[in-house]
């Protein structure tokens, strides 16, 4: 049988992987939109993308247990969508982890493309670039920094995520038992030897990871000389 | 890198989490929800479950308050082994589990911890700064600590005293790690972390029963059925009573009625 | 090709409403000060404002009608812009923005190359555009904005920049942009003296109304009635523009002739610095060298009788046709072969002199009166 740690690992990974995707794909159009919308509901938005940095992990999973559970309407719609249960699935920790982690990849993004402005936009429209085009051609390679930071947030986020898959998941092996659960649990048994291996090996993991991910958005050589000519 | 190349970063992803998903979703196991404190005994115990029954069995431990929750709104659990009485009882009075699977399969001994000295039951009467228990409201061992310490009429004198635990484990890993001297914990803790502190008297509060409920929703019962007697099997009982768990004496349908 | 304008813009301390048509050849340009509205009127023919009420129609076809909602795109209007701030994107490289545009464009009618000999690129086309001057980054814009051979290029003040070389080289480049492409261009500026070089047409906005369309020199002329002096910023010198053919670009002694004739009478030469080639440019019409250059009216000085022994080269017979006194100073028109010329004296002159309407004066200025931008 394989080791349980081994398969919490791979579900964390999973879990974050298909995560930081979806998150990619919602936010990108989000943060797009919020950095363009001048209306005064801009405000109201931008505070729900925001609310998982002020709401505790495990009051946010509490109502999502409730919203997911079949007695009430989301549960019932996904039930009746998809014949299989929401709560304690892997889907539902990943729906919690999309929202749980939103404002670490939306806000990034928001703010490249706010930086980014109308100017470039606007040459590009000039020569004959239509939306999709200005997007891909323009907009995503000069923000691709912030592309990666977003991601690798949205990811880190959601690999040390506990409260909410603490209540949502159930801890089930193989679906919803998740790395950091899984060092809780080693914690509450008294198993010390384990919950520090877990520990650690998150902790290089992480490390190795974030590194990775820095030293590839590092700034190029290119790059670093424009600064100094700017200046 | 492309635009290109990333796109196909993802979609690559994307098949293998829901491959991956599809995959471990095929196998249906004993779903055992244990409380957390209870967690190092049952694994101890299911060793020898498994060689007897040959059924596939798996963990999830948690809070019993978080997995009477998960329990409410639909978890796919087979057996609820919890450290109270009261989630059992208000599962069974929701209609959530299965007749008459309601057992009291141990029945918990609180001790005073004290990582300075070897601690004597005297030890209460001199009070500390800080004293360790876990939430009374909540814990059942934070509600057999108040009700001890009430009991040696201590409990205005420590009131101002006490750093409240979220559960005993909580409380149990704040003396260990001597962020406060002294506390009342489980003694099965004691037991597993082969430490020694002072047994309390189960006169001093009322019993802690710890039951166990199999959960009707299961398309596993016979195997809950299975485990549950076994638990409540002498033999087991025994081990259980080694683990730091106190004696049945006053016989298990009083302390089932102690619960409500 | 015509450009028909019918449209209010609500800009904040005034509208921006125009309703007018521009027969667009060769280079028209607007003129107008900071604030008037004249880079709003260029991004909304380009597309870029849209918040309009009213049309812009292209020859027949309606980029704009807030009546029947119509928008043409930005993208799709087949319309160049070149920016104030280049607005090169900075993480391609000069080849690749060109290529940008070029690969966006449709017809395929310009030689890739060719254009990039044009703009005399081809030195630069790997350097990043961050390594380039402003004067080479406006090149390239210049370069992207002709490669989607769109039918109108505007240019939203280009030079304003760039140091005084790279202005010239800019003006030149643009001249023979236009002259090789055929590539009619409406060129927004706030300096006369630009415009002056290289238009043919002038439109002058003032507060959001168009206060004057013209030939450039007529307008040029038209501006020194409507002189007012509120603010340093708003100063237009007054002056003569002038654009004559060329007798020779040194006749041996530093200086260079001009001739200002007319059907009527003999011709009269007009004298100022020697010339280098480049300085010159081609009629369209007559197809002779031709200079754009201008006089100031404070350059030019007005004697009764002939200045026959004076170190000044350029005397002219001419009849006074206007007066104008503003308060010390004195406007003062003539013609000499039907040309007018603009002359800033004193009060105190034009009483001593007694000079009015229909009088025969001489004008006198130097050779180096006979300014030109280029040069």
């Amino acid at each position: 049988m394989i080791n349980p740690d081994l398969l919490a690992l791979y579900t964390t990974l999973k879990m974050a992987a298909l995560t930081t995707v979806i998150l990619l794909l919602i936010g990108t159009p989000l943060a797009w939109f919020l950095a363009k919308m001048q209306s005064r509901f801009k405000v109201i938005i931008e505070a729900i993308v925001a609310l998982p940095l002020v709401l505790p992990p495990t009051v946010l999973g509490f109502y999502l247990l409730i919203a997911f559970s079949p007695q009430y309407l989301p549960g019932e719609l996904w039930q009746q969508a998809t014949g299989q249960q929401l709560a304690f699935s892997f889907s539902a920790i990943v729906i919690g982890s999309v929202l749980y982690s939103m404002p670490f990849v939306v806000q990034p993004l928001q703010k490249a493309f706010e930086q980014l402005g109308e100017p470039l936009l606007e040459a590009g429209a000039m020569l004959g670039a239509g939306p999709m085009d200005r997007f891909f051609n323009i907009v995503l390679p000069i923000t691709k920094a912030s592309f990666i930071t977003a991601a690798s947030l949205g990811f880190a986020h959601t690999v040390g995520e506990f409260g909410v898959i603490l209540m949502i998941g159930g801890n089930i092996p193989g679906e919803t038992r998740v790395l950091s659960i899984a060092l809780f649990d080693h914690v509450e048994s008294f198993d010390y030897a384990k919950a520090h291996i877990l520990a650690i090996s998150l902790l290089a993991g992480s490390m190795v990871l974030l590194s990775a991910i820095y030293l590839l958005n590092r700034p190029s050589k290119k790059i670093v000389q424009r600064g100094r000519n700017d200046s | 890198m492309s635009n290109n190349s990333w796109f196909k970063i993802f979609v690559l992803i994307l098949t293998l989490s829901w491959s991956g998903s599809a995959l471990s979703s095929s196998e249906k196991p004993l779903r055992i929800a244990v409380a957390s404190n209870f967690t190092p005994v049952l694994k101890k115990l299911l060793i020898e479950f498994h060689q007897q029954t040959n059924i596939a069995t798996q963990i999830i431990s948690g809070a019993t308050g978080v997995l009477f929750l998960q329990i409410k709104h639909g978890a796919p659990f087979d057996i609820f082994i919890a450290a109270d009485s009261t989630r059992p009882l208000q599962l069974e009075q929701q209609n959530l589990v299965l007749t008459n699977s309601r057992k009291t399969y141990a029945r918990g001994q609180l001790a005073l911890l004290s990582m300075n000295s070897a601690a004597q039951l005297n030890d209460l009467k001199k009070v500390p700064q800080r004293f360790a228990i876990a939430n009374p409201n909540t814990a059942p061992y934070g509600k057999a600590a108040k009700q001890t310490l009430a009991h040696l009429n201590l409990w205005s004198r420590y009131q101002s005293k006490l750093i409240q635990g979220i559960n005993v484990n909580q409380t149990f890993a704040q003396i260990r790690s001597q962020a406060v001297n002294s506390g009342l914990v489980a003694n099965s803790q004691l037991v597993l972390n082969n430490l020694s502190g002072a047994i309390i008297p189960l006169s001093y509060h009322q019993p802690i029963a710890q039951q166990l409920v199999i959960i009707k929703s299961s398309k596993n019962i016979n195997e809950a059925k299975r485990l549950s007697d076994y638990l409540l099997s002498a033999a087991v009982q025994k081990k259980i009573i080694r683990f730091g768990y106190a004696k049945f004496t006053d016989g298990v349908l009083n302390i089932t009625k102690a619960g409500s | 090709m015509t450009l028909n304008l019918n449209f209010k813009i609500n800009l904040n301390p005034f509208n921006l409403s125009i309703k007018h048509e521009l027969s667009l050849q060769g280079i028209t340009g607007i003129f107008g000060h900071s604030g008037s509205g004249k880079s709003t009127l260029l991004r909304a023919i380009a597309g870029l404002e849209r918040n309009i009420n009213g049309s812009i129609i292209l020859d027949d076809i309606f980029l704009i009608d807030s009546n029947d909602n119509t928008f043409v795109k930005a993208e799709q209007r087949h319309i160049g812009l070149v920016f104030q701030d280049t607005r090169l994107f900075p993480h391609l490289n000069v080849l690749d923005n060109l290529k940008f545009a070029a690969k966006r464009c449709q017809n395929r009618r310009l030689d890739f190359n060719e254009v990039i000999n044009l703009t005399e690129l081809g030195s630069l086309l790997h350097k990043h555009v961050d390594e380039l001057s402003g004067g080479q980054k406006q090149r390239v814009s210049l370069a992207r904005a002709i490669l989607t051979e769109p039918k109108l290029l505007l240019l939203d003040e280009p030079l304003s920049a760039l140091d005084r070389q790279a202005k010239i080289n800019l003006l030149r480049l643009m001249l023979k942009v236009q002259r090789e492409l055929q590539l009619p261009m409406l060129y927004v500026s706030h300096s006369l003296d630009e415009l002056q070089q290289v238009c043919d047409k002038l439109l002058v906005l003032s507060k959001g109304k168009v206060i004057g369309y013209g030939g450039i020199h007529h307008m040029i002329h038209q501006l020194n009635y409507s002189q007012n002096e509120t603010s340093a910023d708003d100063f237009i010198h007054q002056q003569t523009s002038l654009s004559l053919p060329i007798k020779t670009l040194n006749n041996g002694h530093g200086l260079a002739v001009l001739s200002l004739s007319s059907s009527l009478s003999e011709c009269v030469d007009i004298y100022l610095p020697a010339l280098g080639e480049k300085s010159v440019q081609i009629s369209e019409k007559t197809n002779e060298q031709t200079l754009r250059c201008f006089i100031l009216a404070s350059d030019i000085s007005i004697s009764l009788s002939e200045p026959l022994n004076s170190s000044i080269v350029n005397h002219l017979s001419a009849e006074i046709s206007s007066v104008n006194i503003k308060g010390n100073n004195v406007l003062i028109t003539a013609k000499c072969n039907e040309q007018e010329f603009f002359v800033n004296i004193s009060i105190f002159s034009q009483q001593k002199l007694a000079l009015r309407v229909g009088q025969s004066v001489y004008l006198q200025f130097k050779a180096g009166a006979v300014r030109t931008y280029l040069y």
